[in-house]
């Protein structure tokens, strides 16, 4: 249903599967990532890589091409090739001048963005004549740190969430190795940095999280003001304001619901009907198991004991109930069915959404 | 009196469970540095509304968030001058030891009695609702210490000023 994976005490901003999910890239909260190999009995740390002089903010593995790009607040990226059994690294230059904060290989991975701190997009490509990685920026209309940054499946597209509440959708379109694309719902002008689309979040809270969908048609975005909002190209935003603490980020498991987790430890599922007018909650994933009740009997006798050896005069109440302990930092496409989130308790869990859809009876994915 | 306690920690309470949700932020005015927004104000998009819950008069709590840190401002009731005289150096001996507590700022807001400093790194170390718990245990003693303090003054006091009068 969902399995935990630990790895320390320390948050795990961001991580990283590679294609057929036996290794795990991840950065405990200072400024080397750790590539573990799953392994019968647990994980077992094959590499670190440490280039980052200050702390790694993003991560992720191209899955066919497998070259894992890094990102830092040194104002730095990294792209690692494996040869021979090493990793080596390649410096970007990112040519920004404040820390950058996430990073995502485009779909074909020929490209990458960076968001930063320096209120502008940096996509990257790889110049063969010169052989280094080359930027091109996308500066207007952003005017604070960008926090998140999705792909379009059509590898020309991409949405960036940004600090200044709202959500831009730009086209990342480069002449020198991309083929020009056919319109989608989103516009059909798509010369580099031009704004397709942009979105003002209701509630003027940051946007921690935004996600196509995997038909490019659809894009949720998550922000601080507890609301989800889902739109479709050319028109409004449909928001839902949820009586839940922010979620951080979000990912679409089918084309008509998606999956949002952040501040409350809970990765809760949301459907939208198909003519994408509105967002209804549907469950949360993360139920404590239906056995707590038998030990309310047995609390009573705890509660003395507790009150004995610590000290404390409430029951253990206030634990948290979840699996996560602390807030889910990042959500992750695992598998077709699966999907993995990382937290800020160290904590790395793989949640198996089709057995959940048969233990939870209100779940259901359409 | 004590019918309005409840209610008024329990507002505080929710109150910080929302506010207390921080993550980490580097600066986006001087590079390689991460500094608790809440404090430098220097970019207004990262800042909440602060929110101020009053019990009455004399008793608030202020609590101003950010991206990666709230500074909570609590104003102690104090009906008489012994305990303005009482609060302020129990404040004061506390605050100079802020680095024990870990989430105590050394100096009080203007217009309140103590303040403290919570940042992303603080919650990424302890359980939230753990420091929620302590936040509102606080509160709920401070009142009780002070009272118990003036009584001992005055306890005090009267055995003091009865054994000089003796020898009249």
């Amino acid at each position: 249903m969902a399995e935990l994976h630990n790895f320390g005490v320390k948050p795990i901003p961001c991580h990283a599967w590679n294609q057929d999910r036996t290794q795990l890239a991840l950065s405990p909260n200072n400024n080397d990532v750790n590539i573990y190999q799953k392994q019968a009995t647990g994980w077992k740390l094959m590499h670190t890589l440490s280039e980052h002089t200050l702390q790694i903010t993003g991560i992720d593995w191209a899955p066919k091409t497998n070259r894992i790009v890094t990102c830092g607040a040194d104002r730095n990226a990294y792209v690692w090739q494996l040869n021979d059994g090493e990793w080596q690294q390649e410096l970007v230059i990112l040519r920004i001048n404040r820390a950058a904060t996430c990073v995502k290989w485009s779909p074909d991975e020929d490209k990458f963005a960076v968001g930063s701190s320096s209120r502008m997009i940096s996509v990257c490509y790889f110049e063969s004549e010169n052989n280094w990685w080359v930027s091109k920026h996308i500066k207007k209309p952003l005017r604070s740190t960008v926090l998140s940054i999705d792909w379009h499946p059509n590898n020309i597209l991409l949405v960036a969430g940004c600090c200044d509440y709202k959500a831009y959708i730009f086209s990342a379109y480069i002449k020198e190795i991309n083929n020009k694309p056919g319109p989608t719902v989103w516009g059909k002008k798509m010369t580099f940095g031009y704004l397709m689309q942009e979105f003002s979040m209701p509630c003027y809270g940051w946007v921690h999280g935004v996600s196509f969908s995997k038909s490019g048609d659809r894009l949720a975005m998550v922000s601080h003001g507890s609301e989800v909002c889902v739109a479709t190209g050319g028109s409004e935003l449909v928001t839902l304001r949820t009586p839940h603490l922010p979620f951080l980020d979000c990912l679409w498991l089918t084309e008509n619901s998606f999956v949002a987790a952040g501040h409350d430890c809970n990765p809760m599922l949301y459907t939208v009907d198909d003519a994408c007018s509105s967002v209804t909650f549907c469950c949360k994933l993360d139920q404590a198991s239906k056995g707590a009740g038998s030990g309310r009997a047995v609390s009573a006798m705890n509660m003395f004991k507790m009150m004995d050896k610590k000290g404390s005069v409430a029951t253990g109440d206030n634990e948290p109930q979840t699996k996560h302990k602390n807030a889910i930092l990042q959500v992750l496409k695992y598998s077709d069915d699966k999907f993995s989130t990382s937290g800020s308790d160290g904590n790395v869990i793989v949640w198996n959404v089709k057995s959940l859809e048969s233990s939870i009876e209100e779940m259901k994915i359409v | 009196m004590s019918s309005t306690l409840k209610p008024y920690l329990n507002a505080v309470r929710t109150t910080l469970d929302a506010a207390m949700c921080l993550g980490n932020f580097n600066s986006q005015v001087v590079e390689r540095h991460i500094k608790p927004e809440v404090e430098v104000k220097t970019s207004k998009e990262l800042l909440l509304t602060p929110a101020v819950i009053a019990r009455n008069e004399k008793e608030k709590v202020l609590i101003e968030a950010s991206y990666n840190s709230i500074r909570v401002s609590i104003a102690v009731k104090q009906a008489d001058e012994i305990e303005e005289i009482l609060c302020q150096k129990f404040m004061r001996f506390m605050m100079m030891r802020a680095e024990n507590f870990v989430i105590l700022r050394r100096k009080p807001m203007k217009g309140y009695d103590i303040s403290f400093l919570i940042t992303n790194f603080h919650t990424e170390q302890m359980l939230k609702n753990k420091l929620v718990d302590f936040v509102i245990h606080f509160m709920e003693e401070i009142d009780k210490e002070i009272s118990e303090m003036k009584l001992s003054v005055n306890a005090r006091a009267r055995i003091v000023a009865e054994e000089f009068l003796k020898r009249f």
